[in-house]
């Protein structure tokens, strides 16, 4: 299902590069109207489908980023030591068996939910619009919108299983930040908590243009001692397009689990 | 969280009785028309949409919410087997929730398309220069047409969504979609369709506020002949997408009632 090698895709190269004159084709003009404002600036676009290509070696401890953000442990509070120690992952250095596991994604397909998502191997695609960025996960069809028009949080909101998501530029700095989050995820794939006051911070940059950066800081005073950061970096993909990934055609985890940690050849 | 859309729709009803939304700032040559409120550019689809009808009463002036028109298509022997074999919590024979066969409330599988229409949330259009995005408020579904001059993707498994391409024919955008598993119903009535589903749109912006989406299904294993309906959405320009999880729903009697109960 995740063919990578369609040929056809330069059509999509080269359309990017004829921007200007995708919609010259009407037969109708309009009323003569403003140029519609682009997207994004070439210092901040980050549109495209990425991907974080970090080699996958046979050890497991060296692979700690398919399963949490940084090495070692962040520094939790007993309260969310309790959290971590009930977590019966099926990753890490001493994983379970699926069939005994308790992560809510492998056992009831539930929303792997934000940032969890970002850890799950498979590409995002960024779309842009004036007053958004949106990231689109394949795994699991996961939105994370990032409101850049100004506004501030809606408090009216009950918890969410993404957070809800408001950014500004800080020169080619996407500053993104998330709050308001739902208590019904785990925070990576290894079952490090959190809680409803969970405060994600993302610097997103492009650092040249096949490089994403992204740097995470994580707050949350219920279940850490005190905030802790973390960076992941993609690979931009120009032949790619993001496919179906739902949790229901998985007939068995044990392929998924198989799949994911196989090193790459 | 569902009654901001009861009250919403109220809302915009009532605007849409006024002076509508005034576009956003946009770059100016110096000897452009000035841009009056009514302006739009055909090509662009961008905005967060939903369907606009009023919300009637009775159950089968209201088939919008679960079917794409009033009259029952033409099903073929096959269709009508699979069609008499869904238990459905819509429509003017509803089941009851705890007995229906429903993919979607039975175990909260993807939506699947064009079903992912008919559920009462709205979508939101992106555009790229290489494709028209459709992202669902509901369950997060996504429906990617690109417009990129690429065929159809015969080497991907059937899809719950489908694989769609699209081209420009002056205002209208059509959008080609194939390769459809057999795992979703075609509405929430439970109309069938097989994996030879083929869905041909026509998606046209009528004018600032309205989009217009000509659906026709053509599938002849389920369907004797192709048949076709239209939605009409109406731009909110206020609105963003919320979460729309099927898991949040503790109880799916909860999201009936919701939905069909008229607006105030």
């Amino acid at each position: 299902m995740r063919n990578r090698g369609l040929g056809i895709f330069f059509a999509f190269v080269s359309a990017l590069a004829a921007n200007a004159s995708a919609t010259a084709f009407a037969q109708t003009k309009p009323p003569a109207t403003p140029a519609k404002a682009p997207a994004a600036d070439s210092a901040h676009d980050l549109s495209g489908v990425w991907y974080d290509d970090h080699p996958r070696p046979n050890i497991v401890m060296e692979r700690y980023w398919i399963y949490k953000f940084a090495p070692g442990e962040p520094p939790m509070t007993s309260w969310g030591q309790a959290q971590f120690d009930a977590a019966k992952t099926s990753f890490g250095t001493h994983p379970y068996p699926l069939k005994d596991t308790n992560d809510p994604v492998y056992n009831s397909c539930a929303p792997p939910g934000f940032p969890r998502v970002y850890l799950h191997p498979f590409p995002f695609q960024i779309v842009q619009s004036p007053t958004e960025v949106i990231l689109l996960f394949e795994y699991d069809s996961t939105r994370h919108q990032i409101y850049t028009d100004g506004r501030a949080h809606d408090t009216s909101l009950g918890p969410l299983w993404n957070g809800d998501s408001i950014g500004h530029w800080e020169g080619d700095t996407l500053v993104a930040d998330t709050i308001n989050f739902n208590d019904k995820t785990w925070l990576d794939r290894m079952g490090h908590p959190h809680s409803e006051q969970l405060h994600v911070i993302e610097r997103i940059r492009r650092m040249d243009h096949d490089h994403l950066e992204v740097v995470f800081a994580f707050e949350d005073a219920k279940a850490y001692t005190k905030p802790w950061t973390a960076r992941m970096e993609f690979r931009l993909y120009p032949k790619w397009t993001i496919q179906e990934y739902f949790c229901e055609d998985q007939t068995t985890f044990d392929d998924m689990e198989s799949n994911e940690v196989k090193p790459l050849k | 969280m569902k009654m901001i859309y009861w009250i919403g729709l109220a809302l915009a009803v009532a605007a849409s009785l006024g002076i509508s939304e005034t576009t956003p700032a946009q770059n100016k040559k110096p000897d452009a028309a000035p841009v009056s409120p009514g302006a739009f550019d055909p090509h662009d689809l961008s905005g967060v949409w939903m369907q606009d009808r009023p919300h009637l009463q009775k159950v089968v002036e209201r088939f919008w919410i679960y079917e794409l028109t009033f009259e029952e298509p033409p099903m073929t022997p096959w269709g009508l087997e699979k069609f008499h074999a869904t238990r459905s919590s819509f429509g003017t024979h509803p089941y009851p929730l705890a007995e229906t066969n429903d993919p979607i409330y039975r175990g909260c599988a993807p939506t699947g398309f064009p079903r992912a229409f008919y559920h009462a949330f709205p979508l939101q259009i992106m555009q790229t220069p290489g494709e028209v995005i459709m992202l669902f408020e509901w369950d997060s579904m996504r429906h990617q047409i690109f417009t990129d001059g690429r065929t159809h993707d015969t080497s991907l498994g059937p899809l719950w969504m489908g694989d769609s391409i699209g081209h420009w024919e002056g205002d209208t955008l059509v959008a080609d979609t194939v390769n459809f598993n057999d795992k979703t119903w075609l509405d929430r009535v439970g109309h069938p369709h097989s994996e030879q589903l083929h869905v041909i749109e026509h998606i046209r912006r009528a004018d600032h506020d309205h989009l217009e989406d000509q659906i026709t299904i053509d599938d002849p294993k389920a369907y004797t002949k192709p048949w076709s309906g239209t939605i009409v959405f109406l731009l909110h320009p206020k609105w963003t997408l919320a979460e729309e999880f099927c898991e949040d729903i503790s109880s799916f009697e909860k999201i009936e009632k919701q939905e069909i109960a008229p607006a105030k």
